[in-house]
């Protein structure tokens, strides 16, 4: 082995510089890489299909879902772990019982992890990097939400004098929505760009589900439902996001009344739903897929974290998709496919925009705004959605972004395989 | 055609040479067999004489040998850097085996510096993506320094003991100043993307390649004690001012046909360095430093003064001899050979 290396390394010598893209694009036996990740559907918070399902039943679907679809033996997953932002106790004893009920045997150990919007993310690249060191071979890293169940103001205990006492510290527990607004007045980004950017999301996503372009990461899951209505309960099979819907168009959205601000530019259709749902991501070394004859869908490159203003959190992607490109070599013309969590169409647009990134280039099969942003979940969501797509395309390389409340951001570069 | 003297490492393929900072007469060559890939290592301690070059002693470790230092404080002892992971510090006097062991880098250590102020320390660069300071008197590392990556090369400024070099893979040449405090950074303060293209117009048909490139190789200037030049993979030597990190390279030094393996400033006049290549040249090079500034164009392309064509495998090795008239070399490459010349004899016209 380290004469190879020791060869290939002096033949990399020579034949000169590889550029960034490619340097990624070598195949090499430490990669972590990915074989098989999927997510539930989407569903819309307080009425979707898993409107009665808890955050723990859906991660036991998506992870039962990865055992099956890899056809991994379940006692070679060491750990687990779960992004989760609003589940009380960080959902740390229903995620271990999730897993159980998923068919991970006792051995298997399981985690959760809460930095917010990205923790999904978070828990993939926490995976990953416990395999990288030796600590685990095989890992699941995954994310759940049911804001049907969960979202609500408990969500943040009370703020104590100190922290209100400090105005940076004070920032970090202002509303969403109403940051947003601020970021979208204070950055000039008009309504009307905010719109058309919303429109093109809800259209990209009812084309891609109309092409079928998410039946590869959906799996579908059979869940109680109780009918609004007639109140009785009954099982049904949720296996579409139902967010997504026809004929949305910028002048439509146009019509829409400023949520937060009289004449502001944020309404709930230019905003991210409210959703349920799961995603888990398989991870290992490539040396270990190989040995075990696990398909390879793709690899974890590496991923960064930044820090910006709590009350310009939107901006997040900006500061850490550059990062990430530092740490690689990469610039924004080596990526094929840019998955940026869209929280707002405005701290999206505004992102996309200022990194000089094609809107062609950006969430191809729509994002958050058509079909979902279930908090802990999205991270994990993104890498189905990007490889899946990747591969379709036969594209390569691929970001996932987001931006974190509190004023954070995140972003991890992928490789299609 | 100028003459040289020659010495043949049967059965090993050079990696580094040295002469010793104490004698003009002892000289010191690493090597490797099998190119460095795998098999065993030998380092040839050698004495110039009346008969010409001899062994004074040899050591073989168990792998590969790629760079040494010689010992700033004792004059027969000398550190090996080794396929291993491992750095040997050996004593002319004493056979076989090492006086001392290092053994804390993961993978291949690929360089090793004595601290020339203090002559105190020590410093090692491996591919494990590490630096490590060590004193000579003690079995573990004082401290480590993370790079991230495999970095070829490392080397203390020659007027601050607290001031440490590297380049590594990642196609930046990194400076850490033991000064500072540990913080997220490790000591490290400056580092400086080498493929970077200045923020000023270039001279015309001066056109470096401007992708992140592996640099295998650096050398601080011993009269400038802020200039540091860098040479790798795509074939292009740069310097750089420390004191201006953002400002790109002062000189671009271009003509080799493929990666610069090693340089060495001139220890005899301050604009002057040799590099040794793939293209199994090592070429004499003035940085251009002292000619005429043209205010239009900041970069200074260097001008090449002789080229030396006489090794026929990759060169891996060169080195300034400190002593005599100021203008003896050594250089060493895959071809099984230390070569010995006079490199003023190329600013005399002579070829090589």
């Amino acid at each position: 082995m380290a004469a190879f290396e020791r060869l290939s390394q002096i033949s990399g010598q020579l034949t000169g510089s590889k550029s960034a893209r490619e340097k990624l694009l070598v195949k090499s036996p430490d990669d972590i890489v990915v074989t098989a990740c999927l997510r539930t559907a989407f569903t819309k918070g307080g009425k979707g299909g898993f409107k009665d399902t808890a955050a723990a039943d859906l991660m036991a679907g998506a992870l039962r879902g990865v055992i099956e679809r890899s056809g991994i033996d379940p006692a070679l997953v060491e750990d687990v772990c779960v992004g989760e932002v609003l589940a009380p106790g960080g959902g740390a004893t229903e995620m271990r019982a999730a897993a159980l009920v998923a068919g991970l045997p006792e051995s298997t150990a399981v985690r959760t992890l809460n930095r917010q919007c990205s923790s999904g993310l978070q828990a993939c690249v926490d995976v990953a990097n416990q395999i990288k060191t030796g600590m685990i071979e095989v890992g699941i890293g995954a994310g759940v939400e049911s804001m049907s169940l969960q979202y609500g103001p408990n969500a943040v205990t009370e703020f104590s004098e100190l922290l209100e006492s400090h105005p940076e510290a004070a920032n970090c527990k202002v509303p969403m929505g109403v940051l947003s607004e601020e970021m979208a007045k204070s950055r000039s980004i008009a309504r009307a760009g905010q719109d058309a950017f919303a429109a093109s999301s809800y259209q990209k996503a009812l084309h891609a589900q109309e092409t079928g372009l998410f039946d590869e990461e959906i799996m579908p899951l059979t869940v109680k439902f109780e009918d609004p209505k007639s109140g009785e309960t009954r099982d049904i099979t949720v296996s579409k996001d139902d967010g997504v819907r026809p004929g949305i168009t910028a002048e439509s959205l146009g019509k829409i009344k400023a949520a937060f601000a009289e004449g502001g530019s944020i309404h709930a259709g230019n905003a991210s739903q409210i959703s349920d749902g799961a995603a888990a991501v398989l991870l290992m070394k490539r040396s270990t897929a190989e040995k075990l004859s696990q398909p390879i869908l793709g690899k974890y490159v590496t991923a960064s974290v930044a820090g910006v203003k709590p009350l310009l959190m939107g901006i997040g992607p900006w500061k850490a998709i550059p990062k990430v490109f530092e740490q690689t070599g990469l610039t924004k013309d080596d990526v094929d496919i840019f998955e940026i969590n869209e929280a707002f169409a405005s701290q999206c647009l505004w992102c996309a925009n200022e990194l000089g990134i094609p809107l062609e280039k950006i969430n191809p099969k729509g994002g958050a705004i058509a079909f979902g942003h279930p908090l802990g979940c999205t991270g994990a969501r993104q890498v189905s959605t990007l490889l899946y797509e990747l591969r379709r395309r036969g594209e390569k390389i691929g970001v996932t972004s987001m931006c974190v409340g509190t004023g954070m951001g995140m972003a991890a570069v992928w490789v299609a395989e | 055609m100028a003459s040289m003297l020659e010495f043949r490492t049967p059965g090993f393929n050079p990696y580094a040479v040295k002469y010793s900072p104490y004698y003009d007469s002892r000289i010191a060559v690493a090597s490797a067999a099998n190119y460095g890939i795998v098999g065993n290592g030998r380092l040839f301690c050698l004495a110039l004489g009346p008969q010409g070059i001899q062994i004074e002693k040899t050591f073989d470790t168990n792998d590969a040998q790629y760079d040494l230092a010689w010992s700033e404080i004792n004059e027969n002892q000398l550190l090996v850097a080794c396929g291993d992971g491992s750095v040997k510090l050996y004593d002319i006097k004493v056979n076989e085996f090492p006086v001392m062991n290092f053994h804390e880098h993961k993978r291949e250590t690929f360089s090793v510096a004595w601290s020339p102020v203090t002559k105190d320390t020590f410093a090692s660069s491996s591919w494990d993506g590490t630096i490590k300071i060590w004193s000579p008197a003690r079995k573990e590392a004082l401290r480590t320094l993370p790079v991230g990556n495999c970095t070829y090369s490392t080397s203390y400024c020659p007027s601050n003991p607290n001031i440490v070099s590297a380049v590594s893979t990642d196609s930046h040449l990194r400076i850490f100043d033991l000064r500072t405090p540990v913080n997220a950074q490790y000591h490290l303060t400056t580092k400086i993307p080498v493929h970077q293209p200045p923020p000023f117009p270039l001279p015309p048909g001066v056109a470096p390649p401007a992708m992140p490139a592996e640099i295998l190789t650096h050398d601080w200037n011993k009269y400038r004690d802020t200039i540091i030049a860098t040479g790798g993979v795509d074939r292009v030597i740069r310097t750089f001012d420390i004191r201006n990190p953002s400002a790109g390279p002062a000189s671009l030094i271009m003509g080799h046909e493929y990666a610069v393996r090693r340089l060495a400033w001139s220890p005899h006049a301050a604009d002057i360095l040799l590099s040794a290549s793939y293209d199994m040249t090592v070429r004499l090079w003035t940085d251009g430093s002292t000619m005429a500034t043209d205010h239009a164009y900041p970069v200074r392309p260097g001008v090449q003064l002789g080229l030396m064509n006489r090794h026929t495998e990759f060169v891996t090795g060169v080195d300034w001899c400190l002593f005599g008239v100021g203008g003896w070399v050594a250089t060493v490459g895959w071809d099984e050979r230390l070569l010995l010349w006079d490199a003023n004899q190329m600013l005399r016209g002579k070829t090589y």
